[in-house]
């Protein structure tokens, strides 16, 4: 419980400036809520920034280590394997794990999530290019394209509405665990979350603005998919 | 040895219609497998001829003919493509200059019509202009309407997949053509119509193809010549149709050609091939065209009941007569 005695309670505005009682009894305030939205921004951007880092270095670690495994394809299971043994580690535990190494602060918290979408992304690319036709391939080949040609022009295109599926899921669970970073002392929603965690309000508020984020980066990366695979339109 | 490249003028300018292919001892052996899958093949395939490669399955034909463009590697002899030793070739650039259709066609699902026609001379590196107007081009040759070109290949029917297919293996004007059972998913009604249209095309383009079919009619119907293959990858016989059907070299081609033989040989032929007798008192009842093939022309008579019928011409003028016996004379050396 160390990590729950650094936090500091912030004052929530005397009840004389906006909402009355209904702050006193913890309640859900409106009044409350239009007049203090300025003091989630911050912990909003510091979420936004950790998610999309987060998500960005994993994707990038993951696809190289698909791409590789595509070429060397007994490197699958073992990048499974570690990968998913990265996943189950309780994020919590990560976190407390890590403090001793990388210290308090955005980097521990980045690293940890980070180590969560690995298996995401790498199994869902993985399969993507394992599901590539081989009739695709072989006509590819037999018309004379490169291996790289072929990876870049055919396999990973075709491979595309599989590793777009993983990023949602990747983004959208990275946005959920960000919420506990606090715990690394990396902020995020989740340090506002747990600033008054009796304040309904303030709850709702902070929480509502997680579950925000996550829809509107999976409605982002959905709108960006319909633009890059035209062709899964097609009736 | 170096290679004497005057004698080879290259670039897309004076890229040559067609190209002799030739086997010479084509051996290919997997490692761990008791015999050869195909085993000292030779034959010759002249400039724009149609060489079909027929066999029952485990015969080696795909291997034959995947080691052409080095889809798999020659073990042993070599393959001739005008004079040039497909060995000594880049891989890459051997491809992009041998026209590649599959049975499951492989269009890239991905891409629109025009870009799949588009990917060889995209890789050749063409401008967007002539892209576009080969494209166009091509398009019209398969007969698929130009609105077509924007449609992904999800879009379109079997037959017209199997179009695009050979448009695309086309589309760089290559001088030589692999095909492994092109028309082999496609339902038969169709499948007739699109051999059709292809021969009729062949006769335009007239490219060497070599054609890959486990179907002894498709190959009666589609060669120039024949190249029976047996288990191993040996060759049984190569000859054209009419020679495969009169003369089976062994008994595996005799059994392989089937023992309506006789009826697939007057398949080939056409009433007009055939010396006509004057008219002779004929019923007015069957007649007969002079483009029908003989084993039409004598089912019409056996069902009919009647030995001779009058050959009566397009423009409804006669002229002459044929019979059972013409037809019988006409399977005889």
């Amino acid at each position: 419980m160390s990590a729950f005695a650094q936090l500091e309670i912030r004052p929530r505005g005397g009840p004389e400036v906006s909402g009355g009682n209904c702050v006193a009894d913890n309640g859900l305030c409106p009044d409350w809520i239009a007049d203090n939205l300025d003091r989630y921004v911050d912990p909003l951007a510091e979420h936004v920034q950790m998610s999309l880092i987060s998500v960005a270095i994993g994707f990038s670690i993951a696809f190289a280590l698909a791409l590789l495994a595509h070429r060397r394809r007994r490197l699958i299971s073992p990048i499974t394997q570690v990968t998913g043994i990265l996943y189950t580690i309780p994020s919590v535990a990560a976190f407390f794990l890590l403090l001793p190494i990388t210290g308090r602060g955005m980097t521990t918290a980045v690293i940890a999530l980070v180590a969560y979408t690995l298996l995401i992304v790498f199994r869902n690319v993985t399969l993507g290019l394992d599901g590539v036709p081989d009739e695709a391939r072989d006509a590819g080949r037999g018309m004379g394209l490169t291996e790289r040609q072929l990876l870049w022009k055919v396999e990973l295109p075709l491979a595309a509405p599989e590793i777009l599926a993983g990023l949602r899921i990747a983004t959208t669970t990275t946005v959920g665990l960000a919420s506990l970073a606090f715990l690394a002392g990396a902020g995020g929603l989740g340090d506002a979350i747990f600033d008054d965690v009796n304040f309904r309000s303030n709850v709702v508020v902070a929480g509502g603005l997680c579950v925000a984020l996550a829809v509107v980066l999976d409605l982002l990366i959905l709108a960006a998919g319909r633009v890059l695979t035209p062709w899964t339109r097609s009736p | 040895m170096t290679s004497q490249n005057t004698a080879h003028p290259e670039g897309p300018s004076a890229s040559p219609n067609a190209a002799a292919l030739e086997f010479r001892d084509a051996t290919k052996r997997y490692a761990g497998s008791d015999g050869p899958a195909v085993e000292r093949l030779s034959l010759s395939v002249p400039a724009g001829e149609i060489c079909v490669l027929v066999g029952p399955s485990g015969c080696g034909k795909t291997t034959a003919m995947r080691m052409v463009n080095r889809m798999i590697d020659l073990t042993d002899g070599d393959i001739l493509i005008g004079d040039r030793s497909v060995r000594d070739q880049d891989v890459t650039e051997l491809r992009r200059g041998i026209g590649y259709v599959i049975q499951q066609i492989g269009l890239f699902p991905h891409r629109t019509i025009g870009e799949n026609i588009a990917t060889v001379p995209a890789l050749l590196g063409w401008d967007a202009a002539r892209i576009k107007a080969r494209v166009g081009e091509l398009l019209e040759l398969i007969g698929l309407p130009g609105d077509h070109r924007d449609r992904y290949p999800a879009q379109l029917s079997g037959g017209q997949r199997q179009r695009v297919g050979v448009a695309r293996a086309l589309a760089a004007d290559p001088p030589l053509m692999l095909m492994d059972e092109p028309f082999g998913a496609i339902d038969p009604i169709n499948r007739g119509r699109l051999q059709d249209e292809f021969l009729r095309l062949q006769a335009e383009v007239r490219k060497t193809i070599l054609f890959v079919t486990h179907d002894i009619d498709e190959a009666i119907k589609m060669g120039d010549r024949i190249a029976v293959l047996q288990e191993g990858g040996r060759l049984a016989q190569y000859a054209t149709p009419a020679e495969l059907l009169a003369h089976p070299a062994d008994g595996f081609v005799a059994d392989f050609v089937g023992a309506d033989r006789a009826l697939k040989r007057l398949a080939l032929r056409r009433v007009r091939d055939l010396p006509l007798s004057p008219p002779d008192g004929e019923p007015p009842e069957p007649v007969l065209a002079p483009d029908d093939r003989l084993r039409d022309a004598l089912s019409v008579l056996l069902s009919h009941g009647v030995q001779r019928a009058r050959v009566v011409g397009p423009d409804g003028a006669l002229q002459g007569a044929l019979g059972v016996e013409d037809i019988t004379r006409s399977l005889q050396p």
